[in-house]
């Protein structure tokens, strides 16, 4: 009986939204006709919305991987994968990162869900630094941009590769536990053993629209400082800044960092300042972006202690410029 | 029964980010936010969602004295954790608060301002911002020692058709300001860049024996790729080009650029391509418009970099093209 009704509520319900959804809809568009909007907003907004529209299908299909590490990978199974040894968990999970063929905006929820499921945060770290920056995609991309060069696609992931295993060690070094925020106790449990696959499989998905909730709004925030960034601060000034090696560096990284652009696409716009920057800045724009930006930050900062997500940020930072220095003194 | 505000709005905000990505795709306004060839990969997206709306949907209603549990524990499902209090993450029955309004607030902004707002073509100012001379500069030092691989692997094979391909690009370029729909029919989206080897091979043909290098959208980022970086052997050619107009402080009165926007992935990614021109009416011509011109290109040079010129012979306004974008060629292998 209340089988019954509940159907039939479920039916009602979905008509009332759709209702409710529709008015609001009919009611913007009509709102639309009798507003004059400056045309540097609706550059920014059609900036902000086309990173948000192509992030969303690689979130949801990092929600929905987190999903399903959660329901599918118990801890046992991840105590049996990583290597007892933290140094070869840490090369281990830079590897498996570089096979990931991930994007920034999906890898957050994954991470989370593996450093929740046992994975020591050193080697989770490196996996996140890894999957973005090192995958088939980003070095063709890569090797386009630069004219069919494979030196730089070559530098890009060899350097990065390094980089992200030094990174992962002094976090390792530093940290310990989860690092998760205090409001924030991942409840780690084994499920039920009596649970059907369906039963778990619509668990998933439950799970992945509260994942989706949770980083949303992170990725909505990146997403509009990035458009604002793009928008409203010139390229030339940048350049301005950025005249010595260190400096010209230190520009393009930040550029990286506030552009939040996707890896697959960046060598394109990093392409278009070699003509102003030694190539090592162009390294540190390349290498540093896929990393660590401004979009990863927020989301990061959704699951992580505060603390915990600068330090992080600053030994990316820090050792992306220190290698790329010494290396192009080297050269 | 019990109604839950918040899950009612969640699954609106679900099924709303659906609508947007469907309604930008119906109404072909996705192609002012990203390239066509991630067309699919935008609907799985709207798919997604409003799958993940039809489960959100069941978390709506539940039944009384279930309260705490209510998201979960009924379904069968859940994460049994029942006994920790503090879940990992909130499943929207937790009590309604500022903190949460604001998040709320977060998430409605892009449907909103996607709904209200018109999606824009980038122009000029954009341009401006990203460094579009820089990147004009970059271009032409960055491509050196690029030129393209294919020409001289297919050179004898396509050496009789290399006449006959010209034709049809000039009837394509007479017919609809070159922008290119019917080139893309046979293709899913009818825009997506996508072409066979030979083809690739055959447009890029149009660049070495033409007597006028002619661009069409589908080839207009190789030609320029390829002139760009060797500017001495496209010296003296005659070109035909289009697109919108960039100036920037600094310029002679007599020039201009008429520049295109290229994006890899979406509209955040734009990279400016342009050959800047030379003309006595340029000074005339506000910038944003979209202009066709011919002429011969020439060395110029921006901070001692030397970049590709145009001397305009003719030059006329014209139409803003349905997709204003150009997209890097893929080549579909078979």
């Amino acid at each position: 009986m209340i089988r019954l009704i509940r159907s039939n509520l479920l039916d009602i319900t979905g008509f009332a939204v759709i209702l409710a959804f529709l008015m609001l809809l009919s009611l913007g568009m009509g709102f639309k006709s009798n507003l004059e909007i400056p045309s540097s907003i609706l550059n920014l907004n059609t900036i902000f919305l086309s990173i948000l529209i192509e992030a969303f299908p690689f979130v949801l299909i990092g929600v929905l991987i987190a999903g399903m590490i959660q329901i599918f990978v118990t801890e046992e199974h991840i105590s049996r994968w990583i290597p007892k040894n933290k140094y070869m968990a840490i090369f281990m999970s830079c590897s498996v990162g570089a096979l990931f063929p991930a994007c920034e905006c999906g890898i957050v929820p994954i991470i989370r869900r593996l450093v929740g499921k046992g994975v020591p945060i050193a080697a989770a770290i490196g996996f996140m630094l890894t999957g973005p920056l090192i995958n088939p995609i980003v070095i063709a991309s890569t090797y386009m941009a630069f004219g069919n060069d494979a030196k730089i696609a070559a530098l890009r992931m060899g350097l990065g590769f390094g980089i992200a295993i030094i990174v992962a060690l002094l976090v390792g070094m530093f940290f310990k536990g989860t690092q998760f925020k205090s409001s924030v106790s991942f409840v780690s449990h084994s499920h039920s053993k009596k649970q059907s696959f369906l039963e778990k499989f619509w668990a998933m998905l439950q799970h992945s629209i509260d994942e989706f909730f949770d980083m949303a709004k992170y990725l909505i925030i990146g997403a509009f400082l990035a458009a604002l960034v793009q928008t409203y601060m010139p390229a030339k000034t940048l350049l301005e800044i950025g005249s010595g090696a260190a400096s010209s560096l230190a520009v393009m990284m930040g550029l990286a960092y506030f552009l939040s652009l996707c890896s697959e696409a960046d060598a394109f716009i990093g392409a278009s300042f070699s003509s102003i920057f030694p190539s090592t800045s162009i390294l540190g724009f390349l290498i540093f972006g896929p990393m660590i930006d401004l979009k990863n930050t927020l989301m990061m900062m959704s699951v992580f202690r505060f603390k915990f997500v600068m330090t992080v940020l600053v030994l990316v930072a820090g050792t992306v410029f220190t290698i790329l220095m010494l290396f192009s003194s080297m050269l | 029964m019990q109604f839950h505000a918040q899950q009612a709005a969640r699954s609106l905000i679900l099924l709303g980010f659906s609508v947007l990505i469907y309604m930008l795709h119906f109404t072909g306004k996705i192609y002012l936010f990203i390239n066509p060839k991630y067309l699919l990969l935008s609907q799985a997206a709207a798919f997604l969602f409003l799958l993940l709306f039809f489960i959100q949907i069941t978390r709506v209603w539940t039944i009384k004295g279930a309260h705490d549990h209510d998201s979960c524990s009924h379904e069968g499902e859940c994460c049994s954790h029942d006994d920790h209090h503090e879940h990992f993450h909130d499943h929207g029955t937790t009590p309604f608060s500022v903190k949460k309004l604001v998040s709320y607030s977060i998430i409605v902004l892009p449907l909103l301002t996607g709904f209200m707002l018109p999606a824009k073509v980038l122009d000029s100012s954009i341009a401006d911002k990203k460094g579009a001379m820089l990147s004009i500069a970059g271009s032409s030092k960055s491509g050196q020692s690029s030129q393209a691989t294919s020409e001289t692997k297919e050179g004898a094979e396509s050496q009789g058709t290399g006449d006959a391909s010209q034709p049809p690009e000039e009837n394509d370029y007479q017919a609809g300001q070159g922008t290119d729909i019917t080139e893309g029919t046979e293709t899913a989206t009818g825009y997506e860049n996508q072409m066979t080897d030979e083809e690739y091979n055959k447009k890029m043909k149009g660049l070495e024996t033409g007597s006028t290098i002619i661009f069409n959208d589908s080839i207009y980022s190789s030609y320029y790729e390829s002139i760009s970086s060797n500017i001495d052997k496209f010296q003296g050619r005659k070109v035909s080009l289009y697109g919108f107009v960039y100036k920037e402080e600094g310029f002679a009165e007599d020039q201009l650029v008429v520049s295109r926007f290229l994006v890899t992935h979406c509209v955040a990614d734009a990279s400016i391509i342009g050959f800047l021109s030379e003309f006595p009416d340029a000074a005339a011509i506000d910038k944003d418009t979209w202009i066709k011109i011919e002429g011969v290109i020439e060395t110029g040079s921006y901070m001692d970099t030397p970049i590709p010129l145009v001397k305009v012979s003719k030059w006329e306004i014209t139409e803003e093209p349905e997709v204003p974008y150009l997209y890097p060629v893929t080549i579909k292998r078979e």
